[in-house]
């Protein structure tokens, strides 16, 4: 433990350091520094751990109202360590770079003191195991995260953005603060120990905490429907604030929701599929959103509520595991919804950096001005690339590896037979689509940026962007490959952790998780071959046809001689057609004037904007919903409206009497 | 044996798509009344595409060159773990799961290829192709996960051999062979869903996408596309197989190569005889396809999941 108190006290240093020294440079300089040394501390202390397993736990004394604070280390915190400080020093990295133009002009040294503070907020959330310096650490993380959000200040939408986020994630931490304080009258103390026994045994207000504590991570990882702050705060924020709040901050939400699984042990069914569900919705709503964003930041966004979606289906999998007591399905559940956490943090923090090298060149993310960039831009557009394929799960990367864990478990036999394995084959499906639409997507996304013609000539790009920028996502990139064609490289890290979820069924037949591992062996083998043939039919081309020609013709206009960039496809018209189909989700907006006669005297224009439906629905309710209730009571007809209230009351009383008399209203 | 079973697996995924190929074309043919062309014209074809040289268009980048290799690449590895034969040469858990996004990777390279052109009308197919695969993906793992939990297996080894014992076997396999043709037109872009042999670009989806590719790059494409179809081919010739691999393994490989070829000759048939549907109504079309398999699952969850 002395070696995380060394890093916590590294980053206080360094976020001293970060607000006294007078050059922005120095600044950005001890940040980086004191992250460095926290992050070594931090891995030296967590790598035995996830290679040995085993806890380490100390508790102090602290005066009324805390009581005592514990401090406690196992293999799921040293995880959630060993990525989230190392990814954190990246951004830094990455912000030293990003924040350079304004160093002149801005004090940048408010946002290194604060990522320092992110770093802090890190540990204590994944090593507080106290209710109220953990509640505090949680309220750390959020306050700095909004003042991250709002370094732009000056701009009014920026600090609507941030004020959205904070008033969100404070409603989250009412539930959390509910459920604590449920969990304290019941148990008298603020220690999580003393927690699980109120949750080892089911009764209805284990219930009632489950729903609360689900509600409260759900808000704070941006699971649908308590999404619609996300996307407006991506897109808001610097690019390393969103990578580093999408990637790794967030995961606090998620890393609550394990740990209250490890103290609850055995969870009932209804759990595990109220999990699975709020996890689909999540992962296929947010999916859907991606496809029709034209601000490339906040498609990036909505990508992480598909993503943690994901990720929650495995846990919900995991859960279902422990009420059937299969072993096979808690260590593929758990298993794969915790790599695919990391795997998340890759890619995405990779993509956000992409996306910020592409605002910093051209000074817009906006997809229907922008394109081939990746002339300019050989490198950024190169790591864009690999990313978006690894966000849509396809091999040989690595999101595809922790998907594929997913896979195993919907359709695992070990299901009961019937209705139970029938559902899950329907989550795979549903998985299925959320991965062909990622597809969708993420091609659109670097198509549309990277390829092609740029599509606005008043866009002028300053060429690919300088080395801190270019070095975190090389390193991403690197690891990305590494866990894709090397499965058995991320099932050791995520060993430990899985196997405390596997250790909560003594009874079961202790299955060795890494027996997992050598299920995954045809993944590393099939993407050696997928690019060794590659590689043999490059060469294969050029012993055909000799050196490629230079390019020396335009693009064929099928016919028409006249062809201008700007009649390239748009990233709205390329996902038109599938969003027409889901019209209900992806409403889209026009505001338009266009050339009326055949020969048109002035111009005309079109801008098209695709609205987050949830959003709009939730607004018209809260701000009118009486007149909606009154212009859709409107709609019923005249003569039979009062009838239909009668039988409306007369439903209700039976359906009340019914649930009251069979006993499912406690 | 073993050695001989791969080297014959190798050779079927690099020689049948050609005949198949071939064997659609000739169906197309005779039911227009011509005697058509010879069934190796494919190949002809194919190898008057390598001899020529490339040209590329001043608008593309590496991706333009890379991507149709990606293609080759991975429809040759699916065609190694699809089960051409009936019996899969290589097998291991979930092998379907990485058939499906290898092929996933293949068309996300090659819609990258084809907006790397700048060309609007390719920009237009690669819309198309992204939206129907997209909706297509579900129906197919519905159906594979239908018949992994039918039969209890899960690896294409296995899971499309459904015993027929109980009316419900009947049906999960019927509505699956539906909802596998749905996929094979979808994913090897045949008619209704898309004509390969139309002349006009604004209502093509696969072909437009591959206007500006040439010489081997062509090639790559169109074979890339062949080995596709004749995996999709395959497994609807397994499901149907009526023989079990225990009754003789050659007997077994020869009624599922007849198979194949009636499955070609079945989709010849569709195309030469059903107008391609309107654009607006190919989702419809996968709309029908996702009812076979969800009527597929019912039946599969009714009779509660045989063995295992």
């Amino acid at each position: 433990m002395i070696l995380v108190l060394i890093a916590a006290l590294a980053l206080l240093s360094g976020v001293v350091l970060a607000i006294a020294l007078r050059n922005n440079v120095h600044r950005g300089w001890a940040s980086i520094a004191s992250q460095g040394v926290a992050s070594a501390c931090v891995l030296a202390q967590a790598i035995p751990m996830l290679v040995r397993g085993g806890e380490a736990r100390s508790v102090y004394a602290w005066s009324y109202p805390v009581e005592t604070v514990a401090f406690q280390m196992d293999a799921l915190s040293a995880f959630f360590l060993a990525w989230s400080l190392p990814l954190t020093l990246l951004g830094t990295i990455y912000a030293f770079g990003y924040l350079r133009p304004n160093f002149k002009t801005r004090n940048a040294g408010v946002q290194f003191a604060l990522l320092n503070v992110v770093s802090l907020s890190f540990i204590m959330i994944y090593t507080f195991e106290s209710a109220m310096p953990f509640l505090l650490g949680w309220e750390i993380a959020a306050l700095a995260a909004w003042l991250l959000v709002i370094w732009e200040y000056r701009n009014q939408k920026i600090r609507f953005a941030g004020f959205n986020y904070l008033v969100s994630t404070h409603v989250g931490m009412f539930f959390l603060v509910a459920a604590f304080m449920v969990m304290y009258s019941q148990t008298g103390s603020m220690d999580f120990l003393s927690f699980a026994t109120l949750l080892h045994t089911p009764s209805s207000l284990r219930d009632v905490t489950f729903v609360l504590l689900i509600t409260s991570f759900g808000l704070k990882s941006a699971f649908f429907p308590f999404h619609t702050w996300l996307p407006r705060a991506h897109s808001a924020a610097p690019a390393h604030v969103s990578a580093l709040m999408s990637g790794v901050i967030h995961k606090a939400g998620l890393y609550g929701l394990l740990r209250f699984t490890l103290l609850m042990g055995d969870p009932e069914p209804w759990m595990g599929w109220y999990l699975i569900g709020f996890s689909t919705l999540s992962a296929v709503a947010g999916v859907l959103y991606t496809s029709a964003q034209r601000d490339l930041k906040r498609l990036l966004g909505y990508s992480s509520t598909e993503n943690v979606g994901i990720a929650g289906i495995g846990f919900g999998v995991g859960y279902l595991g422990l009420c059937w007591h299969q072993p096979a399905l808690i260590a593929l559940g758990f298993g794969g919804g915790i790599l695919h956490l990391l795997n998340h943090a890759l890619f995405k923090c990779l993509l956000f950096y992409a996306a910020g090298a592409v605002y910093t060149s051209t000074h817009t993310i906006d997809l229907e001005r922008l394109g081939g960039l990746s002339r300019k831009m050989p490198w950024t557009g190169g790591f864009f690339l690999l990313g978006g394929l690894a966000i849509s799960a396809l091999p040989p990367l690595n999101g595809f590896v922790s998907e594929f864990l997913i896979y195993s478990g919907l359709f695992s036999q070990a299901a009961p037979a019937g209705m139970e394995r029938g559902l899950l084959v329907v989550v795979g499906a549903l998985l299925a689509f959320v991965g062909g639409v990622s597809a969708l997507s993420m091609v659109r996304a670097h198509g549309i940026t990277f390829l092609g013609a740029p599509r606005d000539p008043a866009i002028h790009s300053s060429g690919e962007v300088k080395a801190p920028m270019l070095l975190p996502m090389a390193v991403h990139a690197v690891g990305m490959v590494a866990l894709g064609l090397l499965p058995v490289v991320g099932l050791s890290i995520v060993n430990q952790p899985a196997t405390l979820f596997l250790e909560l069924q003594p009874q079961a037949h202790a299955v060795a998780f890494m027996k997992v591992a050598d299920g995954l062996w045809p993944i590393t083998q099939i993407g050696v071959l997928v690019v060794a043939l590659v590689l043999v039919l490059a060469v294969l081309r050029r012993w055909l046809v000799g050196r490629p020609q230079p390019a020396s013709v335009g693009t064929w206009g099928c016919g028409y001689p006249a062809v201008s960039p700007r009649m390239q496809y748009t990233g709205t018209s390329f996902s038109r057609h599938f969003a027409s189909i889901f019209e209900t989700f992806l409403p889209h907006r026009e505001r338009k004037k266009l050339p009326e006669t055949c020969f048109p005297a002035g111009t005309g224009h079109l801008n098209t904007h695709c609205a987050d439906a949830v959003e709009r629905r939730m607004f018209e309710i809260l701000g009118n919903g009486d007149k909606t209730v009154a212009r859709m009571a409107k709609r019923i007809p005249e003569e039979p409206r009062f009838s239909f209230g009668i039988g409306l009351v007369v439903l209700v009383t039976m359906i009340g009497l019914l649930l009251f008399g069979t006993g499912s209203l406690r | 044996m073993r050695a001989a079973v791969i080297a014959s697996h190798v050779l079927a995924v690099l020689v049948l798509p050609i005949l198949v190929l071939g064997l659609m074309n000739r169906t197309r043919a005779l039911w227009t009344g011509r005697r058509g062309p010879p069934l190796l014209q494919p190949y002809f074809e194919l190898a008057r595409l390598v001899r020529k040289q490339s040209v590329y268009s001043v608008a593309t980048t590496a991706v333009f060159r890379v991507g149709p290799l990606v293609v080759l690449a991975t429809a040759l590895v699916g065609g190694l773990l699809t089960p051409l034969f009936g019996v899969a040469t290589f097998r291991f858990p979930y092998d379907f799961v990485v058939v499906a996004y290898l092929w996933g990777l293949g068309r996300a390279l090659l819609m990258l290829s084809a907006l790397d052109t700048a060309s609007s009308f390719e920009g237009m197919g690669a819309s198309r192709e992204a939206t129907y695969a997209a909706l297509a993906e579900p129906v197919l793992f519905l159906t594979l996960g239908t018949l992994a939990m039918a039969t209890g297996q899960t690896s294409f080894a296995g899971l499309l051999h459904v015993a027929v014992q109980t009316p419900g076997d009947v049906v999960v396999r019927a509505m699956s062979v539906a909802a596998l043709l749905v996929i094979l037109q979808v994913e090897a872009a045949r008619s209704p869903v898309d004509d390969p042999a139309t002349h006009l670009e604004l209502t093509m989806i696969h072909e437009v996408m591959i206007l500006d590719h040439s010489g081997p790059e062509l090639a790559a494409l169109h074979y890339g596309s062949a080995i596709k179809l004749t995996s999709c081919a395959a497994l609807i010739a397994t499901l149907l197989n009526p023989l079990a691999p225990s009754d003789g393994a050659l007997r077994y490989a020869g009624a599922n190569l007849v198979l194949v070829a009636v499955v070609a000759v079945l989709v010849g048939s569709i195309e030469s005889l059903v107008a391609r549907l309107r654009l607006k109504a190919v989702p419809q079309l996968i709309l029908v396809a996702m009812g076979a398999a969800l009527v597929s699952l019912l039946a599969g969850t009714w009779t509660g999941g045989a063995p295992g």
